[in-house]
Parts: C-alpha cells; structure tokens; sequence
C-alpha cells in the first residue's frame, strides 16, 4: 500500500506542481493518476521512487517513510516503466530485462534465466533475447520495458505514460496485456496517462487531478462515469460518459426476447401466430443447431402461403450484429442493437448459439435497473464511514 | 624508391618515433578528457569556461610553444609532445562532453529509476553510449596528431618530419615525398585501428537500418589530414 500525506510539490520559482495530496493507492489494485499537463499526476508518480523529492507532507510504502530509504536501494524495490520504453541501447535485450537482478547481485546466469521467464511472461519470442532494442519495434521495445520492470519481481509497480508513444492499435494491445498481467501478478499497480480511456480500461482505481496539483475525484471507473464530483471532472471524463459507462454493466442484465425466435421449419401461419403473440415486428430464423440465419418481417409472414415454411422466404440479414451473453456488456449489446436493420441484435452463448434477442425497450429497462442498484448502492456506500480512498480530497 | 629501401632501418625508426610522439600525446587528451568531459557534464556551467580556455591554448601556434617550452623542457620529446597534448584535448574534450550528452534522457531516466548510483551508472551505461562520438574525436586528434609531429622537425624532433626538413635542404624529392607517403600510411593505420576497436567496443551498433548504415560507412571513411582530404 502507498500512502500520500499531505503531499506539496513547489518547485523554486513558486510553481505548486502537487497540493496538499492526501492518496491512498491499496496493494494489488492498479491506480491511475489521470489529469492534463501540468496537474502534477507525473510528479505525484515520481516522488514515490524520489526521482522527486517532497517539498513537504510523507510518503509511506507499507508504513515506511520512503524518505528514510537510500535512494537507489527504494528504486530497485519499485519497477519503472517510462513512456519511450528508455530501454539500453547497448545492451542485448535479456540483458536489459535483467538488469536490476544484475544490480542487486544476482549472478548473470541467473539473472538471464529470470530474463527469459520474463520474456515469456509478456510474450516476447526467446530468439530476441541476444537482439539489440534497435531491431525491435515500439510496441516489442515497450514489453521489454515492463520486463524489465518486473525481473526482480517488486511488489510495486510504476507506469509513466507506459503506452502514448505507441500507435492506438498497439497500445489497445499493451493495455489487454496489462490487464492481463496484473490478473496474475497482483502487483500495485501506479499508472500516469493523460488518457481518460486508458484510465477507464485500466484502473481498478482512477485518480483525477486539475491543474495546480489539485486531486479532485478517487473513485473506480464505473462509480466515475455515473456520478462525477463536479463539472470538471464530467467535462473530463467525455460526451458520451453515459454509453461508456455502459462497459461496465454485463449483457446479462438484460432480459432477453426467447419468443422472437423461429425454426427455419417452421409453417408461415404458424410463425405469423407466434409473432402475433409476440407483439413483434420481426421475428428471427434460426436453424436445427439454433445458429441465426436472418430476420423475417411480419408483413413478409403475411403475404407467404400459409403452409410453406420459413425456408423459402427470403430474409433481412442483421444476424451478424450479435453480442456474448455470458461476457458481453450492455455496451456490446447496445452497439449491435444499434448496427441491426430490425433495431434488434443476437444474444448468442460462448458457441453462438441464440439465446434470445433485444430491442430498444429491454436495454431501457436493463439500464434503468442498473441505475437503480447503483443509487442503493451510492447510498449503502454513504452511509458506512468515508472509506479511505474516498477521504482523498480534502 | 631505391633510396626509400637502403634506408628502410632509418624510415622504420622515424615513422616508430613519429607514432611514439603523436600518439602518447592523444592518450594523455583522453585521460585528461574523460573525467573533464564527465565534470563538465554534470556541472553544466563548468563547460564555457572550461572549452574557452581549451580553444585559446589550441589557438597558440606550435612554434612559438616549443620556443617557450625549450626554456623549460630543453631539445627533448617532451617539448614536442606538450603542445600536441594541448592540441588532442581540444579534439577530444568537447567529444566526449558531446557523447556523454547524446545519451538519451529516457535512458539516463530509467537508469536512475532502476536503481543505478551516480559511478555505476557513469560506468556501464553514459560512457558505453558515448564510445562512438568519442572515438570520432581520437581518430580526428589522432590524425592530425601524426601530422603535426613533423613541425618539430624544426627543432630535431619531428620523427617523419624530418625528411621534409633534410631532402629540402639536401634539394632530395624522393625523401620529402616518401615522408608524406609514409605519413599518409600511418595516418591510415592508426584510424583503421581505432575503427576497428570503435566497432568491437559497440557491437550493439551493428545493423542500425540502411540508412544509419550509410551514415556509419561515411563515418568509417578514413580521416586525412588538412590538405590532404579527398574530393
């Protein structure tokens, strides 16, 4: 755990780069310090491995006082990821990877052993071992970086703007591979970026700041996209805050429509009945294995010779705009709804299969629900004592 | 050519003598750069004064050094080799304040982060990187070393140098030119040298795209003295 006590930053000319920050950053979890340029979220990052020094308040890594802690020794218990990946260029990259266990004594055949685990672990192919960073590519260079932060296996692990001097399709890609790092690792995680999604995508926690140093909302992302402390923090987080927040909200919340559903065997008559009783406009074709072929439209039903089935008629495609039940998210569910021609999307199982389709109407009522849990939860929340995190902004 | 064989013994000694006086001056440069350059660089208002200073002393004529230094240090090697110390620490101390600054501060960052003391990190990361920009440096003071020895022919001290002053005055071609040829074939050796030890000391250069590598084959171009440059 990281504690920051009132932590000031002022820098000779007068400039307060942190404020008063009082921060609590759990062990395990991964903190996002978030804020535009000059908020201090980099400064309040580097004073935790004293790069940079306080100007006044306390630091304390699992209750010891960092400043009580030889600079070079603290910063060898504490990975250091910074943004152009700041690798050595004269060294091979195991030899990068293992350069803190080197630091700290460990014999080089050991250390290099540490190298390629580690190399593994962020999925790095071993024959670039013995390569120069030169010859690998930004994203290559940047996994290098944070095993390199992680050869000697610190429990503490800080990111600086880890992931902006790569492209967006790399960088979603660093990201999935964070997430799933630190579903193994559990380290505590401190990440700085100046990009609100990235925060979002990342952070069990996120911490934004305002210029001056000012730490304004701690809170996890889903809790910040429903209710921002003030109009900063709404500006901040986005326009569209409201569908982001939908990310966080599982496909399974919502009721899906089974009756829709109709074998592609199925009589015209029988499947005109069916919608009737439905009250749908479309009804969805789906084949022995229930896989989706297409949408029929009622007044496609109507006109159809009442005894032929369904497998003469032509359909509305739409069937590809489908979501996952069991690990989709409203998000998901919404956007497909909103591709689909009919304005109804596919829930499908892990094997994609159909298990009933949505409408406008039922992610209404699945996001109002949400919003309601969320209110009682807002409310249990408030009325136990401030928790820690929450103390941040004083 | 003939003359140049009967008296091979003779040209052997002088060109040994004129790599002896050119090169021991360039080491003491280097010795006398490096913890300069490393000050200066950690100091960074040191380095104006410091470099001016180094420039002024470049700017006095040979000459008239040797006709001072005589007073001190009489008609010996030292007298020759002072003056060319001055010279190679002029070429390289900027070069090595140069090298020590192209070290990229995201490299220097991370290695304070990971933990390095000021010395470790001086040792195994600043001055690694700084190898090449360096060695530029001691192949151009080292060439120009082997020239500029021969002005101290004047005073008997000029290893190849000699020949120019003995075939003028003995009105003998062949020995000047031989001189110059020879001067050219040490000039030539030593910087093939120091290429190849540049290439050793940086294995991780190797391969840097293809145009990083035509810029390194220019560099690997051999360095002539004034005068004597390609077209």
């Amino acid at each position: 755990m990281i504690t920051f006590e009132r932590v000031t930053k002022r820098y000779p000319g007068g400039t307060v780069a942190v404020d008063e920050l009082d921060l609590e950053i759990p062990a395990g979890q991964t903190m996002v310090l978030v804020g535009p340029s000059g908020c201090g979220k980099t400064t309040t990052l580097r004073m935790i491995n004293r790069l940079i020094e306080p100007t006044s308040g306390r630091i304390l890594l699992d209750g010891t006082d960092v400043q009580q802690v030889n600079p070079p020794l603290l910063r060898r218990g504490i990975g250091y990821v910074i943004q152009q990946a700041g690798l050595f260029p004269h060294r091979t990259i195991e030899d990068n990877i293992a350069t803190v266990p080197l630091l700290t004594g460990w014999t080089r055949q050991k250390a290099r052993a540490r190298a390629r685990e580690l190399m593994d672990l962020v999925g790095l192919d071993a024959q670039m071992a013995r390569r120069y960073p030169h010859q690998l590519s930004g994203g290559q260079q940047q996994r290098v970086g944070v095993a390199r932060a992680l050869a000697a296996d610190p429990p503490v692990l800080l990111m600086d703007e880890p992931f902006s001097a790569v492209d967006p399709i790399v960088r979603a890609t660093l990201q999935d591979e964070l997430l799933r790092l630190q579903g193994e690792l559990h380290k505590t995680v401190v990440l700085v970026t100046h990009d609100i999604e990235e925060a979002i995508k990342v952070g069990d926690q996120v911490a934004i700041f305002r210029p001056g140093g000012h730490l304004v909302q701690v809170d996890s992302p889903q809790h910040l996209l429903a209710a921002p402390a003030d109009g900063y923090v709404e500006d901040f987080l986005g326009f569209d805050r409201g569908i982001r927040r939908l990310s966080f909200l599982p496909a399974s919340m919502l009721d899906l429509d089974a009756g829709a559903l109709v074998g592609q065997q199925t009589s015209a008559t029988a499947a005109l009945a069916q919608a009737r009783r439905a009250g749908a406009a479309w009804l969805l074709v789906i084949d022995a294995e229930r896989l989706p072929l297409g949408w029929v439209a009622v007044s496609q039903l109507e006109a159809a010779p009442g005894e032929a089935s369904l497998a003469g008629v032509p359909l509305t495609p739409g069937q590809e705009h489908t979501f996952a039940v069991d690990t989709g998210s409203l998000r998901s569910a919404l956007d497909a709804t909103v591709l689909s021609s009919t304005g109804q999307a596919v829930g499908v199982d892990s094997d994609g299969r159909v298990v009933g389709v949505t409408s406008y109407d039922r992610l209404k009522t699945a996001i109002q629900r949400a919003d309601e849990d969320a209110r009682a939860e807002e409310d249990a929340r408030a009325e136990e004592a401030a928790p820690a995190v929450e103390g941040a902004a004083t | 050519m003939s003359w140049a064989i009967n008296n091979a013994s003779m040209l052997a000694h002088l060109t040994g003598q004129n790599a002896y006086l050119a090169l021991v001056p360039v080491l003491v440069g280097l010795v006398v750069s490096l913890p300069l350059g490393v000050l200066c660089v950690r100091f960074g208002w040191l380095y104006p004064p410091v470099l001016g200073l180094i420039s002024v002393l470049y700017a006095l004529p040979g000459l008239a050094l040797f006709v001072v230094l005589i007073a001190y240090t009489g008609l010996t090697d030292t007298t020759v080799m002072i003056p060319l110390g001055v010279y190679s620490l002029a070429a390289i101390f900027p070069s090595v304040v140069d090298g020590l600054r192209s070290v990229p501060e995201p490299v220097r960052q991370a290695a304070v982060a990971m933990g390095f003391g000021t010395w470790r990190r001086l040792v195994t990361v600043e001055l690694p990187i700084a190898v090449p920009v360096v060695i530029a440096g001691l192949r151009v003071s080292a060439v120009s070393s082997i020239s500029l020895v021969s002005v101290g022919g004047l005073i008997g001290i000029g290893g190849l140098g000699y020949l120019f002053i003995d075939g003028e005055q003995r009105d003998f071609a062949t020995e000047i030119v031989v001189g110059i040829i020879l001067i050219v074939i040490l000039s030539l050796v030593t910087d093939t040298v120091l290429v190849l030890v540049r290439r050793a000391l940086t294995p991780w250069q190797r391969g840097r795209g293809r145009l990083n590598r035509r810029a390194d084959m220019r560099a690997d171009l051999p360095i002539l003295p004034a005068g004597m440059q390609m077209p």
